[in-house]
């Protein structure tokens, strides 16, 4: 399996004897092997050329970019070069059509919404009282087969996100100011975790999408926007309580994460390096877990999770297999 | 798979090998690379080696592998000069 890089230094990234050299400012340098490269995390300060673009263009990898606080900024998305003009008419025409842009956007919510339910059943057995945020979470997603618009579907979304978050306090051991999701920028610690993860899940499902003929661009549930890749969106709606949320639930209840590992000086809360490194570490490893599928029957890792269900949509809109969102197994 | 690579060519052709070597895996030590690697891109590696390599020269590259990383118990004497790493 392919690895992702994460570079947090300062320096200089560069096409050298056909791979990648990273220059730290200090002179020292270290090799990424070009071949064994999924994508690029840059969170430093980084030089870059064209000259690497091109060559990564020709391996195509991907290039996330990260600002100072580690807000997603943007990627580097080399020229496509799984092309299907049938798939993209199939794919616009499933937005289009208001039925069949429903039954997908319906398939996204319902694996979301049984995901995190997933989870909370979870915690419920090892001793945490959440059968009542179970109940209401269950009454909500019951709705969703006899949600007929985009909107309606979306505000149920709203609604679990909103209960689950409710019983975040009583998952995470550590004492927390959590009581609502807030964005843009995040007001506390649980705030900044999942902002930081949430954009993580995406460039990765956005990574994964490179890989597929599908384009990034046309999505169901949410409005297929400007200026981003919508369609990741929608993917990560099904894997984020699988990859953010768990990783937010074991840092915290691990104590590898607390208070010191943000920036509080100015009024909101950032992780600062090391809270980011801390994550970075949990994340990949995460993605590298290994699981047996249950259909396929052989062995996959969680990233490979994502292109699977990119291959069921593209089935889905091909009309040879109705899609069924992901649902944990284990 | 994890893999060790190590390769004993004729100095004419080091730094080929070195560089080739370098886009597939980690280098730590002169002439030794490790690494995680799928099957194909390592036949790849070989396909290539074989090309930079004369093997009638008594050019050698040898492969090490192992399930997982978890299977290599790795011990450092001395300085650890190039950490394999994916966070830098």
């Amino acid at each position: 399996m392919k690895q992702n890089f994460y570079i947090f230094n300062s320096g200089r990234l560069k096409r050298q004897e056909n791979t990648i050299f990273f220059e730290k400012e200090d002179g020292s340098r270290s090799v990424i092997p070009i071949e064994n490269t999924e994508s690029i995390y840059a969170f430093g300060e980084i030089d870059f050329n064209t000259k690497l673009f091109n060559y990564l263009a020709q391996k195509g990898i991907a290039v996330h970019i990260f600002n100072y606080y580690g807000f997603y900024s943007g990627s580097y998305y080399p020229r496509e070069t799984l092309n299907s003009g049938q798939l993209l008419v199939k794919q616009v025409n499933h937005y289009t059509n208001r039925n069949k842009r429903i039954t997908l956007a319906r398939a996204f919510i319902e694996s979301a919404s049984f995901n995190i339910l997933k989870n909370l059943r979870y915690y419920n057995n090892r001793g945490k009282d959440l059968g009542g945020v179970i109940n209401t979470i269950e009454g909500y997603s019951s709705q969703i087969a006899s949600s007929d618009s985009v909107d309606g579907l979306m505000g149920i979304e709203g609604n679990i996100r909103n209960a689950y978050y409710k019983a975040w306090p009583t998952i995470i051991d550590q004492e927390i100011e959590f009581e609502r999701r807030v964005k843009q920028p995040p007001d506390n610690m649980v705030n900044a975790l999942i902002s930081y993860l949430n954009s993580l899940v995406y460039t990765t499902c956005l990574g994964e999408i490179y890989h597929t003929q599908l384009n990034p661009l046309i999505s169901f549930l949410h409005e297929p926007g400007e200026r981003r890749f919508s369609l990741s969106l929608d993917l990560a709606e099904v894997f984020k309580p699988i990859f953010s949320d768990r990783i937010i639930f074991t840092i915290l209840n691990r104590q590898q994460i607390s208070e010191k590992d943000f920036m509080t000086e100015v009024n909101f809360c950032y992780l600062n390096e090391k809270g980011r490194k801390t994550v970075i570490k949990e994340y990949d490893e995460k993605l590298k877990t290994i699981i047996t599928h249950k259909k396929l029957d052989r062995q996959v890792s969680y990233r490979h999770l994502i292109r699977l269900e990119c291959y069921k949509l593209v089935k889905h809109l091909i009309g040879e297999q109705e899609y069924e969102g992901f649902k944990i197994w284990w | 798979m994890y893999v060790i690579v190590v390769y004993d060519v004729d100095q004419k052709r080091c730094g080929r090998m070195l560089k080739l070597c370098r886009t597939y895996l980690h280098h730590i030590q002169n002439s030794v690379f490790e690494g995680e690697i799928t099957e194909a891109k390592l036949e790849e590696l070989k396909v290539r080696a074989k090309k930079v390599m004369k093997e009638d020269e008594e050019d050698s590259l040898i492969i090490f592998k192992s399930r997982n990383e978890k299977w290599l118990e790795k011990e450092i004497v001395g300085a650890d000069k190039k950490p394999v790493d994916n966070i830098l």
